[in-house]
């Protein structure tokens, strides 16, 4: 019976994190590619401050809340490179390549802005 | 790439209710958390395996309405109207998107799945407590586990470079179709887009296969 209760409460404070956390409003997608490809990334890369976990086969996809993100990588001394900037769009699909072999890790825009503001930002 | 949870929902989160959700979920009394561990050692890869089928009976659903839009949008001889669905169905592949990206909830737990299998055989290999005949039989099933979650999580990555690539081929085309109306192109914008249905179509026939190919572990 205590397990039961234990495993309910659980689920209740596990759906409500959930529900909580959940993305609310517009969200798009950033899709990394790493190049060489590997089965996993050494590399460590933020989006923002969240440490991404390591990217496998060279390509992940990447729900996002709608707005201008900074891609940073793991850099010396423990302190973080900035790439570049990903604008992320309503349902719309940003993808940048970045460069691992590179020092610091290079960001390689699939198509960049074109007006002043995100000239040197990744969009979709 | 999978994130763990409390780094997928940082920055959506309402920071604080979010942190005391979790601190509560990490200070739950022994036996919540004892009562976790005992109920089923497989849970991991029961829970991948359900929201596996749960995702695979709804993507006939949104299946069907991406074909009905694009039947709609054939149709259409009014390029703006026909702009506005092909936006619906943007966000109609996003919807599919967002399952299986690798922040989304199948995929994430597909690989806690993963992980669970991989630690479970690690150990039953130095269990002491089986027969060895018991233990190879133990260790057999855990095998055949983890090929079939292998085998689901990387049709699922197929399956998420489809989404990804339906998803680039309708904003493109959307864009396209803006420039077009830009220089009063309006009969080329329409090429495009009844262009455009067709390869929707096809894309949606492709992903029907695709997800319904796909055999969540343990069935």
């Amino acid at each position: 019976m205590r397990r039961v209760l234990g495993l309910i409460a659980s689920a209740v404070i596990v759906g409500a994190a959930i529900a909580a956390c959940r993305p609310t409003g517009d969200v798009g997608y950033v899709e990394i590619k790493t190049v060489p490809v590997a089965a996993a990334t050494q590399t460590a890369l933020y989006l923002d401050s969240i440490k991404l976990a390591p990217i496998r086969k060279g390509s992940a996809i990447l729900r996002q809340g709608v707005g201008t993100r900074k891609l940073q990588a793991d850099w010396m001394a423990g302190s973080l490179a900035q790439l570049c900037d990903i604008v992320v769009r309503k349902n719309r699909i940003t993808t940048v390549t970045v460069s691992v072999l590179e020092r610091p890790p290079r960001c390689q825009c699939r198509f960049s802005g074109t007006d002043a503001a995100t000239a040197h930002a990744c969009v979709s | 790439m999978m994130t763990s949870l409390p780094i997928v929902a940082g920055r959506f989160c309402a920071r604080s209710a979010c942190a005391a959700l979790f601190a509560l979920l990490l200070a739950l009394p022994g036996s919540a958390a004892q009562a976790q561990r005992d109920s089923a050692a497989a849970s991991p890869v029961e829970e991948f395996s359900q929201q596996l089928d749960a995702f695979q009976k709804s993507v006939p659903d949104l299946n069907r309405s991406i074909q009905e839009s694009a039947r709609t949008i054939d149709g259409m001889a009014d390029v703006e109207k026909a702009r506005a669905e092909i936006d619906k169905l943007r966000e109609l592949v996003s919807t599919l998107l967002g399952a299986v990206s690798d922040n989304g909830p199948v995929s994430q737990l597909g690989v806690k799945a993963l992980d669970h299998v991989r630690d479970k055989l690690r150990t039953l290999t130095q269990e002491t407590r089986f027969k060895p005949e018991e233990r190879q039989f133990l260790i057999d099933q855990w095998h055949k586990l983890q090929v079939e979650t292998e085998n689901a999580t990387k049709e699922l990555d197929d399956a998420r470079a489809q989404f990804a690539g339906l998803l680039q081929t309708l904003q493109q085309n959307e864009d396209f179709i803006g420039e077009l109306l830009e220089i009063r192109q309006a009969e080329k914008a329409l090429e495009v887009i009844r262009s455009l249905t067709r390869d929707i179509r096809d894309a949606s026939t492709q992903l029907n296969k695709l997800i319904g190919g796909i055999k969540p572990p343990g069935v």
